[in-house]
């Protein structure tokens, strides 16, 4: 029987000339891109890895491998991977960077890698960009841990998780419905025009991720 | 922001984030002995007193959680349970 091979393809394409490129597991992924400036930038992460994760005992379960926060809100960043509690029997896990895990076989965890865009947004002056598009305090003082937001984001339900920073530069990565994508970016592209806003490709992505994690 | 709720999962938002489900007339009736009447009561008949009444909201924009607050119909804000138990 001849094998198959899938052709994934991202809700989106980031306005930028790739200067890097790269096919994994079936997804055409941009490594970087040829003037991405040091920043804001927006990476398109549609092809990582993220599961739902719903189940009466989530305290007990390790996803993965890892703990699951206890509170709503809460975020867990282990490696690439981010886990997030979203209630009481509902967690978010986002496989940001490094290597593709082994696709768990975990009944209480589905792959909604598809059916969702996920975009990162980062630089300096990101909470500018983001206030034109959201009415949530993403920049409220006293939080330096990574945090969790479910809310609307150019109108349109979300899953924030924040980064504050430092060690690393102010970051949000974001899912939301596929079908929102192509107008979610060409709303942040708008809202991020006058701040300079440039498409940045995975490798940036994952250095800033690094960045927090350390 | 005028109108804020707070969601038992995210905190205050913004009211605008909700979709209003309608009062909270307590627990279904019991079907045994249950009139059309009496059901079509419950289901369609609202009391609508101006004052505190308990309502149900869900989280459209947000967590999507369904949870009943206490909200002054007349000033259209929330009333937090410690002040209703302080007033009574």
């Amino acid at each position: 029987m001849p094998s198959v091979s899938l052709k994934r393809v991202s809700p989106i394409a980031l306005p930028g000339r790739p200067a890097r490129t790269e096919e994994c597991h079936g997804w055409p992924v941009v490594l970087s891109y040829a003037e991405e400036g040091g920043g804001p930038w927006v990476a398109d992460l549609s092809h990582r890895p993220r599961w739902d994760l719903q189940g009466p005992d989530l305290d007990r379960q390790q996803p993965l491998g890892h703990t699951i926060p206890v509170r709503p809100g809460e975020v867990h960043l282990a490696g690439g991977l981010l886990i997030n509690r979203l209630n009481a029997s509902q967690a978010a896990l986002w496989h940001l960077a490094g290597d593709f895990p082994e696709p768990p076989t975990d009944p209480a965890l589905t792959e909604v890698t598809e059916a969702t865009l996920c975009l990162a947004l980062a630089g300096s002056r990101l909470f500018g960009i983001t206030e034109k598009l959201t009415s949530l305090d993403l920049a409220a003082p006293g939080h330096t841990a990574p945090r969790l937001l479910q809310g609307p984001f150019g109108h349109v339900p979300c899953q924030l998780a924040v980064f504050p920073g430092p060690p690393g530069p102010p970051m949000l990565v974001f899912t939301c419905s596929r079908g929102y994508g192509h107008d979610m970016l060409h709303a942040v592209l708008a809202a991020g025009e006058e701040f300079g806003l440039r498409p940045a490709g995975q490798a940036t992505f994952e250095k800033a991720l690094t960045a927090h994690i350390h | 922001m005028a109108f804020t709720i707070t969601c038992p999962v995210c905190g205050p938002r913004d009211g605008y984030e909700f979709r209003f489900g309608g009062e909270d007339k307590g627990p279904r009736p019991e079907a045994a002995d249950l009139t059309p009447a009496a059901w079509c009561d419950y289901v369609h008949m609202a009391d609508s007193r101006p004052g505190v009444q308990k309502e149900w909201w869900v989280h459209r924009q947000g967590c999507g959680a369904w949870f009943t607050i206490h909200r002054d119909t007349v000033a259209n804000q929330e009333v937090s349970l410690n002040l209703l138990e302080a007033a009574e």
